[in-house]
């Protein structure tokens, strides 16, 4: 009985503050609100017997990408934008396709996917994880680091401003090969 | 214990709301955080199966999620960062460079 207060009280959380995200016009606002939305699937990750995704789920989300997305709002001075409106046409449809897809899906979960609830607790502590990951799954844990490696190249590449003038910067050091202007290229 | 199809329907309802997040907002930083909630109702929906199926093939697929939406949020982002340098706005309608 207890579950289902903690289930609910937290499943209302998520869908308010989702709703936030999405209705809120400033940006900010929006980031926070979805660390919050982030920290009840947390708490319903704790309810599906895995604590280990939940702990991910708090750190690499809540902490790590959320930071990124507020260090970014910062960063380009966003969070005294207040944007435009959408068109009405655009909303409407909007609305509408995404309350179809809700209304279709929910009829075809209570229809299909209507299961007995497992009857023993589900086991998957970090020790199994790990084992899983570094045997069946090591491969794909090898190309997911060669992906980071490449988004962590990426972002620097596309967010450097210097990017069109790098040649002829180059061409400076060449000419004048002392410490300072080495110390601009890597700015 | 509770259902496992409660947790499949709030995993719609989220990902619902982050569809209307992407069709109707402009701002391309919340369209982005909306896509975020979608991927997040994506897991919450392979734990609920895993769960019910005692199978660990669904958490490590969440952990493979979490990692590449770090990857992802990390390249759109700075992605918005060289839009804004070069248009000075993140309106997603702005960057129309390729429109017909």
């Amino acid at each position: 009985m207890f579950e289902y207060l903690i289930f609910f009280v937290f499943a209302a959380i998520a869908i308010i503050f989702a709703l936030v995200v999405v209705l809120h016009r400033n940006a900010v606002v929006g980031a926070l609100s979805l660390v919050v939305s982030f920290f009840s699937l947390a708490v319903m990750y704790v309810l599906l017997d895995a604590p280990f995704l939940a702990a991910l789920q708090v750190i690499v989300y809540a902490g790590a990408i959320m930071v990124l997305f507020l260090f970014v709002i910062m960063l380009l001075n966003l969070q005294h934008v207040q944007e435009a409106n959408t068109r009405p046409v655009q909303k409407f449809l909007g609305y509408t396709s995404a309350a179809a897809f809700l209304i279709t899906i929910v009829y075809y979960i209570l229809k299909y996917a209507a299961f007995t609830a497992p009857a023993s607790p589900f086991r998957a502590d970090a020790h199994q994880i790990g084992v899983s990951l570094f045997e069946a799954y090591v491969f794909p844990f090898e190309m997911v680091s060669i992906l980071l490696l490449a988004a962590i190249v990426g972002a620097m590449l596309l967010s450097n401003r210097s990017i069109d003038t790098s040649e002829s910067i180059s061409t400076e050091v060449m000419e004048q090969p002392d410490g300072e202007s080495g110390a601009e290229v890597t700015r | 214990m509770i259902p496992t199809q409660w947790f499949l329907i709030l995993s719609a309802i989220l990902f619902s709301i982050g569809v209307c997040g992407v069709l109707t907002r402009r701002n391309g930083i919340t369209i982005f955080m909306s896509i975020e909630l979608m991927v997040n109702a994506v897991n919450l929906t392979f734990l609920a199966y895993a769960r019910q199926f005692n199978q660990l093939h669904g958490l490590i697929f969440v952990f493979f999620i979490m990692a590449i939406a770090a990857a992802e949020a990390a390249v759109g982002l700075a992605i918005f960062i060289s839009l804004f340098h070069h248009r000075e706005t993140i309106d997603v309608d702005e960057a129309n460079l390729m429109h017909w």
